[in-house]
């Protein structure tokens, strides 16, 4: 299979099949949805998109903290489908994005990765 | 004194004081990260009390595309220039921090509209220097820098692009980075052959948004460099420490002779003044410090964080912003080991203490400041940077930015909001934008250097 399905839930449920080596964004852009981006190689979360299910490859990110990553956030102009997906796109899934630090720290464990402490199992 | 030089600027600081009123403000505003899918603009602003649209935005220039992040702009000449007939100041060079991409704007033929007369594509600057995230924009008397934050990847500290002044790219200005961690801004002081460079954090760590955490984690910086002007390499470093956390804008005084500076570090809230002592050797001190402020509920007192720092012509007040507390200070820096409160107003903030000025809703606090030549009005804007602003002061997406006016004495010092001054970036055409840094046509209290 060389495409998958991408259902954007906050547009109507339009749904787009899309190739599965390139990144979301392009692959969206060029069918015609209008998706805010900036730097286009995975580091300034402008085009962050909320993931409702399915599974991509984002590696190349470095925009996201794990703690937005467990929220489901996904960077649509690096991140290519393992799977038929449901997103939230836009500013309009940004909810839980952005965070006040002086109101709402991270934990050790939520920093972005090659910082984060691993989350020690409870015994 | 009279301009015997028909180069842009002006002969000395003093000269520049005597120029005649800003008339036009040149002021960037974003919709990058509002929801808004619009390119950034540049607005002209009329500040001509005479005019009949004073005080609102007269003309727009859209950029090409969506998702730049407009942020700083520097004039393609200045005061640098003025022995030089053959330069004029005429363009703006508009830096997209996000995407790279700098705009070179025509200022010259139609002040009152501006005209996209270049762009130099990110994808070019990354693939030719491996930069990205331009900031400051200093001419050099002929070519000009513009320091990046970033490598292509948006990894520290990024360097220097060079551009001819046909706005060429000529390549990476400095020899050598040194043992630098993180750029941000840069002044040159050349009659002592010295730049010095300040700390933010690389890209790929304050684009996404600002994590506390990441502070202890040294992803953000604590140290100034002073470089070897002429050899294009750092020399000496100050480790700033918890006194430095964060040391953004980078101000020298306009006095060429003098080798007196200032640094504001925003997370420290803490002034930094440096200069070279009677043996020759560059010293640093703590002249400013501004206390956290507790918040019933939360659990981490709040920093003032200066984002801005900016120097009257004649080198006698130094202002600073505090973006989360909600003030602009000035101090009297007549002696610049001593720093004395002079004044002091209030807009925005997190506190609480003006939520509302002449009308409006004010969303951010104090952010970007620019000083007329004459040193009275003060113009501020309200927004930082769009993933900062929208988690310090989510509601700026509805509520646009603003910029307000601030009369300041100059004689006894003391600073008031002027009343009738506001625009309201609520209430663009394409819904609320956000302000950012402005400049003058005829130069301003951060463009001007003089050799």
């Amino acid at each position: 299979m060389t495409s998958f399905t991408i259902t954007l839930a906050n547009q109507g449920g339009a749904t787009f099949d899309v190739d599965r080596r390139k990144p979301l964004l392009q692959s969206l852009r060029e069918q015609g949805v209008d998706l805010p981006y900036g730097c286009k190689y995975g580091g300034c979360i402008t085009c962050a998109a909320k993931m409702i299910s399915g599974n991509v490859d984002q590696k190349a990110q470095r925009a996201l903290n794990n703690r937005q990553i467990n929220n489901g956030y996904i960077i649509l102009c690096v991140a290519r489908p393992l799977s038929d997906c449901t997103l939230e796109v836009g500013v309009e899934s940004h909810d839980k994005l952005y965070r006040n630090p002086f109101l709402d720290p991270l934990a050790a464990h939520e920093l972005k990765a090659d910082i984060a402490t691993p989350l020690e199992d409870k015994k | 004194m009279t301009n015997h030089c028909c180069g842009p600027g002006y002969a000395s600081p003093a000269e520049a004081m005597t120029a005649p009123r800003e008339k036009l403000l040149y002021t960037i505003a974003i919709y990058t990260g509002t929801g808004i899918q619009k390119p950034d603009y540049l607005c002209t602003i009329d500040v001509d009390p005479q005019s009949s649209t004073y005080s609102q935005v007269i003309s727009r220039l859209q950029m090409p595309g969506i998702g730049d992040e407009l942020h700083h702009s520097g004039w393609n000449a200045c005061s640098s220039c003025h022995g030089d007939a053959s330069m004029e100041r005429k363009y703006l060079i508009v830096p997209g921090v996000r995407s790279s991409n700098l705009h070179i704007v025509d200022c010259g033929t139609d002040p009152r509209n501006p005209t996209l007369f270049k762009v130099i594509d990110g994808a070019e600057i990354k693939a030719r220097t491996n930069l990205s995230a331009p900031h400051t924009v200093h001419c050099l008397g002929s070519d000009i820098i513009v320091s990046m934050l970033g490598d292509a990847q948006g990894n520290a500290p990024g360097g220097y692009l060079q551009l001819s002044k046909e706005f060429e790219i000529v390549g990476r200005w400095e020899n050598s980075m040194g043992s630098i961690k993180f750029g941000y801004d840069f002044w040159y002081q050349p009659r002592h052959n010295v730049m010095v460079s300040s700390e933010w954090a690389a890209p790929n760590t304050f684009m996404p948004g600002f994590d506390l955490e990441e502070v202890g984690h040294l992803k953000y910086g604590r140290e100034i460099h002073l470089w070897d002007f002429e050899k294009k390499e750092p020399k000496q470093t100050f480790y700033l420490g918890e006194d430095g956390l964060i040391p953004l804008e980078v101000r020298f005084h306009h006095n060429p002779d003098s080798s007196h500076g200032f640094v504001g570090a925003a997370l420290s809230a803490n002034i930094i003044h440096w200069w070279k002592d009677a043996a020759g050797d560059w010293q640093w001190e703590k002249i400013v410090d501004v206390g956290n402020e507790p918040y019933p509920e939360w659990p981490i007192p709040i920093p003032g964080v200066i984002s801005v720092i900016l120097l009257s012509m004649d080198d006698r007040y130094l202002y600073l912003c505090n973006w989360l507390h909600g003030d602009i200070r000035q101090y009297d820096i007549s002696d610049p080991h001593n720093a004395k409160l002079t004044g002091q107003v209030w807009m925005g903030g997190l506190l609480g203490r003006a939520p509302e000025v002449n009308g409006v809703k004010v969303t951010g606090g104090p952010q970007m400041i620019q000083l007329s030549l004459d040193g009275k009005r003060l113009y501020v804007t309200t927004s930082l940077f769009s993933t900062w602003d929208n988690q310090f002061y989510p509601e700026i997406r509805t509520n646009g930015g603003c910029m307000l006016m601030v009369n300041c004495d100059t004689e006894n010092g003391g600073m008031e909001i002027d009343p009738l001054f506001v625009v309201d970036f609520g209430k663009e055409p394409n819904g609320p934008s956000r302000c950012h840094e402005t400049r003058y046509p005829g130069g301003d209290c951060t463009s001007d250097i003089w050799v």
